[in-house]
């Protein structure tokens, strides 16, 4: 029923997805520099963490070779930051749109939508820097990269979900918005991205690490971007099913509580 | 002809504000202590239908119901019981730019807007000069909107919303925004929009665009139909009810000044010889005063003033002015003053008295608001200004012919 919406309302998609990249480094004298100026400075300090203060080894791509910590990291941070920011900003942009809500009658799924759309076309800018990095030092991750589609496109299905469920309920609970804030900062240490789920001995928490929803994403990140090998059946399947699922449920969610939303605001 | 908006047997109840819970912690604590919690009717069983090509008005004061009535009808709100059902392309103008953005230029809202409003992009690129034409803003519109004046974001919104080209119109009082150069604009469009054969949902509280403009209308009040038909006689009804309804607040204060000697006690409103605070436009309306004074006063000149409550002054006549001053004066009277054939229009007026002496300097007795009263409308359909001149036209040219349907 939304899918269908979202197609036959597409050029309103288009134009608030093309709004919310518009929009959003006004005002800023480094304006798009930002978006990658943030997961650098994350870069630097999760790398001095690991590499100079806890002393660690980075994880050894297989079969790549690479042994390069920064390029793990970023692997594992851009789809995870794709997932966490798009969810933070598709809770504020129902409340953002308030006004609009409360006047004009539109499909109110497409301001999450086209949050999760505006943060792809990040995403998908910042993988192509990834990929010259990734290049420069030695691996060659472009047979690879076509594999990144699919991933991408069970992640947009997995955020949308989790987006469409939180921007909902936020409406009626304002706790959600900050319940987010702390839960974001959880799943960020839950998933292996400044660390390998192989370095945990209690087998019940890697398997948390390895299988937990984001984790699982990351994991397949990791895979085709750093090792430069096909995630396994499994690892597909898995990802399937939890995406579909969770979007299934966001949609769901959302499809009840969006008509209250007018008198909620 | 087709029915093309149907509200059927439309209720619309609200929880009060003190009993939604707003966090989870709310939820979990009051849950379910259903109890306490208190329903507000905003409409109840409210059934209407609008036919192709009618202009339909749907009148109400503040707080009764019609602004939830607009948002049901326009698929923002859902009604809690009843159902409404809209067969042609709608569109909604609740209000102008909603959804604009300050920091996109002008060019980009409009696309932006109009997608909000439900325009494929070719369809917007068609008409994009058109709107640009209408709103006059041709040379601001690369640049971003928060450098444009309220005037012209209006404008703006307004000539992509009234493009968007709708079989059924539906207004809220948008109207009431903008400079009569503006408005003027938007009710040209409107009515070409009617003479095009579509349909026009007006919702307002302005008598004079629904008498105006209108085949059709209900009246709203506590969220229920308490009336409906021709839009001037239900404009006329409900003016009547409003303005008797009002009549509780509406015993102003009277405050006095003057040296006292001679006083106005009381001021009385005849109309065919019974007492009353509400008269038609047309009638003859005897006003009576009655004084008292203490002393002789020799050469007394009595005065009323009527305005509009709050406003204008319409009329200030006095006794000097047409040679009625007795010599001398004492003890108690009356002045009676007939206004034949009142040319006040609809609306709250008072009358003030005042005796002075006869070269009007010296001010025995002035009573502001001594009394309050209300025209209704009667023999004259006029409803702006301050009073009548009772015109009669004729319009006379070579192309003149025939009489408008529309009137």
């Amino acid at each position: 029923m939304s899918l269908r919406t979202a197609v036959a309302h597409r050029n309103l998609l288009y134009l608030l997805s093309q709004k919310e990249l518009r929009t959003r480094y006004r005002k800023s004298i480094l304006g798009w520099a930002w978006s990658l100026l943030n997961p650098i400075s994350q870069v630097v300090i999760y790398s001095f963490v690991f590499l100079t203060v806890f002393n660690a080894t980075p994880p050894v791509g297989d079969p790549s070779g690479l042994e390069i910590f920064p390029l793990y990291f970023l692997s594992g941070l851009l789809p995870f930051q794709f997932f966490s920011i798009s969810v933070t900003t598709a809770i504020g942009a129902v409340d953002a749109n308030a006004s609009l809500i409360k006047k004009v009658p539109f499909p109110h799924e497409h301001l999450v939508y086209s949050v999760v759309i505006a943060q792809g076309v990040t995403f998908a800018i910042e993988l192509a820097i990834l990929t010259v990095a990734l290049l420069i030092f030695g691996s060659m991750v472009l047979p690879w990269l076509p594999l990144m589609i699919p991933l991408m496109a069970l992640m947009a299905l997995f955020t949308t979900g989790v987006a469409l469920a939180l921007a909902a309920t936020n409406v009626f609970f304002n706790d959600i918005n900050y319940l987010w804030g702390i839960v974001a900062q959880v799943l960020f240490f839950a998933t292996p991205i400044i660390y390998e789920p192989g370095v945990i001995s209690n087998p019940t928490l890697q398997a948390i690490t390895n299988w937990g929803p984001t984790g699982s994403f990351i994991r397949a990140s990791h895979n085709i971007l750093y090792d430069n090998r096909f995630p396994s059946a499994e690892r597909w399947l898995h990802l399937i099913v939890v995406s579909v699922a969770v979007f299934a449920l966001g949609t769901w969610i959302f499809g009840k509580l969006s008509p209250r939303f007018a008198e909620e605001l | 002809m087709s029915t093309v908006l149907t509200v059927d047997r439309v209720s619309k109840s609200f929880r009060t504000q003190a009993e939604r819970v707003n966090s989870l912690k709310e939820l979990i604590t009051k849950r379910r202590r259903n109890a306490d919690v208190e329903e507000f009717f905003a409409l109840r069983d409210v059934s209407f239908k609008v036919s192709e090509g009618e202009a339909f008005g749907v009148i109400g004061h503040n707080g009764s119901g019609k602004s939830t009535l607009l948002k049901c009808m326009a698929g923002i709100l859902q009604p809690t019981s009843g159902s409404v059902a809209v067969q042609k392309r709608m569109s909604a103008l609740l209000e102008l730019g909603a959804g604009f953005h300050p920091e996109l230029t002008g060019r980009d809202n409009v696309f932006l807007n109009a997608a909000i409003l439900g325009m494929t992009r070719r369809e917007i690129a068609e008409r994009f000069d058109e709107i640009v034409d209408f709103s006059g803003l041709a040379e601001f519109i690369d640049e971003p909107v928060k450098t444009y004046s309220s005037g012209m974001y209006v404008r703006l919104a307004f000539a992509v919303a009234i493009n968007v080209d709708p079989e059924l119109l539906i207004i809220d009082e948008i109207l009431a925004v903008g400079d009569v150069t503006f408005q003027q604009r938007c009710m040209q469009k409107f009515v070409e929009f009617r003479e095009q054969g579509r349909t026009i949902v007006l919702v307002t509280h302005d008598m004079g665009s629904v008498r105006n403009f209108c085949d059709r209308a209900i009246w709203l009040e506590h969220g229920e139909i308490a009336g409906s038909g021709d839009p001037a006689d239900l404009v006329d009804t409900y003016t009547e009810k409003m303005l008797t309804d009002a009549e509780v607040d509406r015993s102003m204060e009277s405050t006095r000044r003057g040296s006292g000697e001679i006083r106005v006690d009381e001021v009385e409103l005849h109309v065919d010889g019974e007492p009353t605070t509400h008269v038609r436009t047309g009638d003859t309306v005897d006003v009576r005063l009655h004084f008292s004074a203490d002393a002789s006063i020799e050469n007394p000149v009595f005065a009323i003033t009527i305005g509009r409550l709050g406003g204008a002054i319409v009329t200030f006549p006095s006794s000097r002015d047409v040679g009625e001053v007795p010599a001398t004066v004492s003890g108690s009277g009356t002045v009676d003053i007939r206004l034949d054939n009142i040319a006040l229009v609809p609306g709250p007026h008072v009358l003030h008295t005042e005796v002075t002496g006869f070269g009007r300097q010296h001010v025995f007795d002035h009573i502001q608001n001594a009394v309050s009263f209300d025209v209704l409308a009667g023999d004259v359909r006029e409803t702006a200004g301050i009073m009548t001149m009772r015109p009669t036209w004729s319009i006379a040219g070579a192309g003149v012919s025939g009489r408008s349907p529309l009137v």
